[in-house]
């Protein structure tokens, strides 16, 4: 019984086994190739094996650190908003998707948009002589803020990919609030509950999963942004806008520095695993 | 179609440029030309017309391929590196010959080719004193100004007495308004902070000017006349770089008064081609330096109502060097993987004779022809006479424009300089950082 189960098991593994290794295997070994060599255009077919060079040569670099410093900040800080704003959505307007969902389909539009379509929309919005926003600043104020200048780049950033996901966020509460039973509400208005301390007390504890999820999509992929913000303000003044998966695409493609590229991909791979390594073995202790 | 719709579009045709596939079905010579413009129409018409030749024989037809506008030189690094053969021909670039040269093959022109172009267009296709490709459109740069504004400022005294005052407080000498055509750069930043609401509440424009200052490469190539124009350049003779230099900081001073006194739009940090554009259209910008690509929308009255009357063009202004244009030819040239190395080079060879510049030329596209060829369309493109005019008079490749890293260097500077103008660096460190990228680079 047990052979025919790990038969079974090895037939059925097999092909997802090897589906892997040649989408994620092979591209892995060639990476972890070139980021010890010595590699142009011109040698990808025959990378020349040259230590750890390249390692050092990102860890000195210090736009790297920046790029680093600029995707933490955006990654937090969006995974934040965004589920502080889709949160509250979710909560506050409960009663109004009870009974309908046409509004649900209206919040979720700007996730129908790719992001450098976004990254596209916002630069003809926000410029001053074809966008609307600076055409009404002006003609009702006499002035309007530099929304995409050196200062305010790095927040016209955060706001734009706000308004884009905080409805992926909003989407996720909205499915965990529905999911609380309507019983404990009910028992906890019998008990004298006030409305925000059937939330903060009942709603909040019993959405923290969810919650912890959504944070760790959303700051996932704020860090690892790229297309709109390489769209609407590219690398920034003096690279004031460069995320880490602008730091890799440039290198690679603008500079031709491809050892270099791939071993800062390398680092962001490891550092990517413990974390999540780190965050899955955290969670499996809380579940014990 | 308004500025606003224009802009748009501009912005989305670099997005969406271009459909797959054109021309015949069973084609073999397949060509990646540049899509989504004038260079894609005025490639189609010579394909047309090569194609529908008698002597062509059906396997030697061409087959024009195009994608995306946007990061086509980095896909089409990829493809070249990969040896794909998926096309026998491909665009190239002044300033990314050095870097696809290693994975291409010299091309011979037809004997009409020196007299037709002449050497200085044919050297925007050469590397290492090869010839890489045929020089198809070349780019380079006007001043664009309003003529009624110039006009108006050059009739009045009371004018001319707050332009003196104005020139004396921001650039420590009383000027007098000039001829846009005798313009030196101190003239040029005079008119632009006359022009400049912020600076002149009286100006009939909210700028004088609009600099594209984002952190692109194009726009290094725009800014860098100013520096050419004090003498400055790359590399001296013997290799050593000499963008430390007075020149330079000329070149990058000139910008950052520019933006500093709010003489440009102060999100011009995140400006290129269209957002430039788009400003001047709108009627609310004296004068700028563009590429001469803008000229066929801005001065046209139906294309940019606001200023298409009263634009005119002539040469950047000059400095106590020269009066400088930085020059870069697109071009055609033959992959070294091609499948159908004899029909492509063929076809390069027709590419490169008057009869296929001219039809090139009648359907949009920008070939920089010798005054001789030039003259055959002058009556339909008049903007053809003076891009020769002013490539023969004013253009120039900075030393090392066309080396293996070229495009990384104007990367290189693009970083450091706009974080100069942005207030983020000083010019010291802007320029010294410049010039240890450019030694690793270069070496």
């Amino acid at each position: 019984m047990e052979t025919t189960h790990r038969l079974e098991w090895t037939l059925l593994a097999t092909p997802l086994m090897a589906f892997l290794l040649v989408c994620l295997g092979f591209p892995a070994i060639v990476n972890l190739i070139y980021s010890v060599s010595d590699i142009s255009f011109e040698t990808l077919r025959s990378p020349e094996i040259s230590g750890l060079g390249n390692f050092a040569a990102v860890l000195t670099d210090s736009g790297f650190w920046r790029a680093n410093w600029f995707s933490l900040r955006f990654g937090l800080l969006t995974a934040i908003l965004e589920c502080l704003i889709g949160l509250g959505l979710a909560v506050f307007l409960a009663p109004l998707f009870k009974d309908r969902s046409w509004p649900i389909a209206i919040l979720m539009l700007p996730l129908m948009v790719a992001p450098a379509l976004m990254g596209l929309m916002y630069r003809l919005v926000l410029h001053e002589f074809a966008g609307p926003v600076p055409h009404y600043l002006w003609a009702w104020f006499g002035n309007s803020p530099a929304f995409l200048g050196p200062n305010s780049a790095f927040w016209t950033l955060i706001v734009v990919e706000t308004l884009q996901w905080t409805p992926f966020a909003f989407l996720l509460f909205h499915m965990a609030y529905q999911a609380i039973p309507e019983e404990l509400r009910e028992a906890a208005s019998i008990d004298g509950a006030t409305g925000f301390a059937r939330f903060w007390r009942i709603e909040l504890p019993l959405m923290l999963p969810t919650l912890a999820a959504a944070l760790l999509i959303r700051f996932i992929d704020g860090f690892r942004v790229f297309d709109n913000v390489y769209v609407l303000t590219g690398s920034g003044a003096g690279g004031s806008t460069t995320s880490l998966s602008i730091y890799i695409y440039e290198a690679f493609f603008k500079q031709a520095a491809i050892g270099k590229a791939v071993a800062a991909s390398v680092i962001l791979f490891a550092v990517s695993f413990a974390v999540l390594y780190g965050l899955n073995r955290l969670a499996r202790r809380r579940r014990r | 179609m308004k500025p606003v719709a224009r802009f748009a579009a501009a912005l989305l045709g670099s997005v969406f440029a271009a459909g797959l596939y054109a021309g015949a079905a069973n084609a073999e010579v397949t060509v990646l030309g540049w899509p989504g413009g004038p260079e894609e129409t005025a490639l189609r018409a010579a394909a047309d017309a090569y194609n529908a030749k008698d002597d062509v024989s059906e396997e030697n037809k061409v087959e024009l391929l195009f994608f995306n506008r946007d990061g086509f030189w980095d896909k089409l690094q990829a493809d070249l590196a990969a040896g794909s053969d998926a096309f026998d021909l491909n665009l190239l670039a002044t300033y990314s010959i050095g870097r696809y040269a290693p994975f291409m093959e010299p091309v011979e022109l037809s004997d009409e080719a020196q007299a037709l172009y002449g050497d200085a267009v044919l050297s925007t296709m050469q590397f290492d004193g090869k010839q890489y490709g045929v020089p198809t459109d070349l780019s380079l740069h006007f001043m664009y100004y309003r003529k009624d504004l110039i006009d108006a400022l050059m009739s009045d005294d009371d004018a001319k007495a707050r332009y003196a005052d104005i020139s004396k407080e921001h650039l420590g000498t009383a000027m007098e308004p000039k001829n846009p055509d005798d313009w030196t750069w101190d003239d040029y930043a005079a008119t632009a902070l006359y022009f400049t609401k912020a600076v002149n509440p009286d100006s009939p424009t909210r700028y004088g000017t609009v600099l594209q200052m984002k952190n692109l490469l194009f726009n290094i190539m725009v800014w860098q006349s100013t520096a050419r124009s004090y003498g400055g350049d790359w590399m001296d003779a013997d290799g050593k770089i000499t963008v430390d230099s007075e020149a330079f900081r000329k070149g990058l001073e000139l910008y950052k008064k520019l933006y500093d006194a709010g003489a440009t739009p102060r999100d011009s940090l995140s400006y290129e081609f269209a957002e430039a554009n788009a400003a001047y259209a709108a009627g609310q910008v004296a004068a700028m330096v563009q590429w001469n690509a803008a000229a066929a929308d801005l001065t046209n009255a139906e294309k940019s109502p606001a200023v298409g009357e009263v634009t005119a063009t002539i040469a950047p202004p000059a400095g106590p060097e020269a009066r400088a244009t930085h020059i870069h030819g697109l071009g055609l040239g033959l992959n070294k993987s091609a499948e159908n190395k004899e029909g492509a080079k063929a076809f390069l060879k027709w590419l490169s004779t008057e009869e296929a510049a001219l039809i090139y030329a009648r359907a949009g596209g920008a070939p920089a022809l010798s005054a001789d060829a030039v003259s055959a369309v002058a009556e339909e493109r008049p903007d053809l006479v003076q891009l020769g005019e002013y490539a023969g008079a004013y253009g120039y490749v900075m030393n090392g424009g066309a080396s293996a890293n070229a495009l990384a260097i104007y990367e290189l500077q693009a970083k450091e300089f706009t974080g100069y103008w942005s207030g983020q660096q000083d010019l010291d460190t802007a320029l010294a950082n410049v010039e240890k990228g450019m030694a690793d680079l270069l070496k």
